[in-house]
């Protein structure tokens, strides 16, 4: 795979969100849950409880009725004062995110080395089974006619056969094994309701994670994180075209 | 090639493979299980910027803040089209128009449609001045410009919708203009009322 890298930083970067998330092998409990939250306050004032819901439906054979499991885990948000810098604490998982506009690597890594020595503090010594860094980019193209050629401005979408016609929507997703990390890429891309007028609105959802022999160590993990960004850095310039960049430029 | 759906947006891909579909009814169920497989692959996880907040028994502290948390989350989802300085701006007008200490007890806190929709139109039109802030007593937000004795208003409503109202004096006379119209249409139809005698500093 081969990607331009940008060495400078985009004025305008299309990332509505950055997330690293740490999955860990045992779950914390409710209480220490809401402890910790607690012990970020200064850092992240704003709390709001959110709740995730599974839904598992089981069809059991002969006719039987469908059984319905759900379950549902209760975590803690906590927001900086503008809503930008977010800390997600789920029982099993710790996720720091940036909403846009995003301050770049740099910021972002650093707040998270913050937020995790802070975490290791509060809580005792977890195994971490995923590793993953999420970057979610919506490209924002001007409409000028009554079709917009977004193979103008990305290198990934769907192709269909020219006799059917112009498409008016899709959403498409490839897993890729990025062997050289011990990782899995996933890519999600869809055409995404803008929140512009007179604009049509692209999604590239990148995601990087590491499930097997993920590190344990600080240094280790901090290591890999990095090496998710520059792939990550790589994927994005090679799923988008350089009308794209100058987009982001402006 | 994208094709553009108008006036509607085009519906996400992924809302023709959901599980309520009634796709069990006309495929085999091996079928239907393969389907959904994929379809439920397709699903995006959420992130933490798009988790809803629970809706549990608030008090008015709580209430207020969740709404404007979630305004300048709606805000993150296009800051790279806005100037920091009008971003933090639009922030401090929120905090101060959700001033628990002056908060009536019957009063809406801003709802999200409607910061929507004045989203979308700040972004198109691009004023040069930026506009004072209200917030109707429903949770709509207003926004008004005065130069002079001179005023246009307004007010944003869900669903892409805006009513504005304007006040023009010639030679000591007002002269009244009022319409309702989608967000799409808000710069045609204030364009022959000269909007620049408002927006440009």
């Amino acid at each position: 795979m081969t990607g331009k890298v940008a060495s400078q930083p985009y004025k305008r970067p299309p990332i509505t969100e950055a997330v690293i998330a740490v999955q860990f092998a045992a779950p914390v409990p409710a209480d220490d849950l809401r402890k910790v939250s607690r012990r970020f306050k200064a850092r992240y004032p704003g709390e709001q409880e959110v709740k995730t819901l599974g839904v598992h439906v089981v069809n059991p054979p002969g006719g039987r009725s469908p059984v319905t499991n759900v379950q549902e885990t209760v975590g803690h948000r906590r927001a900086s004062d503008d809503a930008t810098e977010i800390v997600l604490f789920m029982p099993d998982t710790l996720i720091v995110s940036q909403l846009a506009p995003y301050p770049g690597w740099t910021s972002f890594f650093t707040r998270f080395v913050r937020d995790w020595k802070l975490w290791k503090r509060e809580i005792s010594f977890l195994r971490i089974n995923r590793l993953g860094v999420r970057y979610i980019n919506r490209i924002d193209l001007p409409i000028t006619k009554d079709y917009v050629e977004q193979e103008e401005y990305l290198n990934i979408y769907i192709q269909l056969p020219e006799v059917l016609g112009p498409t008016t929507s899709y959403a498409a997703q490839a897993v890729l094994n990025m062997r050289d990390i011990n990782s899995q890429l996933i890519i999600n891309t869809a055409i995404v309701p803008s929140p512009l007028l007179n604009h049509a609105s692209f999604l590239v959802d990148i995601d990087i994670s590491r499930t097997q022999d993920v590190p344990q160590r600080d240094e280790d993990l901090f290591e890999l994180l990095v090496k998710f960004r520059d792939m990550k850095n790589m994927v994005f310039e090679a799923c988008i075209t350089d009308r794209a960049r100058e987009l982001f430029l402006r | 090639m994208i094709e553009i759906a108008r006036p509607s947006q085009p519906r996400a891909a992924t809302s023709f493979l959901g599980r309520d579909t009634g796709l069990e009814h006309v495929v085999s169920d091996n079928t239907h299980r393969i389907i959904t497989r994929y379809a439920d692959a397709l699903r995006k996880r959420p992130t933490p910027g798009s988790l809803e907040a629970v809706d549990a028994e608030k008090d008015l502290a709580e209430r207020l803040f969740d709404a404007i948390a979630a305004a300048k989350m709606l805000t993150a989802q296009v800051a790279m089209h806005l100037d920091r300085e009008w971003r933090d701006k639009i922030f401090q007008q929120l905090d101060s128009l959700h001033d628990a200490d002056e908060w009536q007890a019957d009063d809406e806190p801003i709802r999200q449609g409607s910061f929507s929709t004045f989203l979308k139109a700040m972004l198109a039109l691009r004023p040069n001045r930026r506009p004072g802030l209200g917030l109707s007593h429903n949770g709509q937000l207003v926004a008004a410009w005065t130069t002079d004795r001179d005023r246009l208003t307004i007010e944003f409503f869900p669903n892409d919708r805006v009513r504005w109202v304007l006040v023009r004096y010639i030679e000591d006379e007002p002269d009244r203009f009022a319409a309702d119209t989608p967000v799409s249409r808000l710069g045609e139809g204030l364009a022959p009322h000269h909007p620049e005698h408002w927006f440009v500093r």
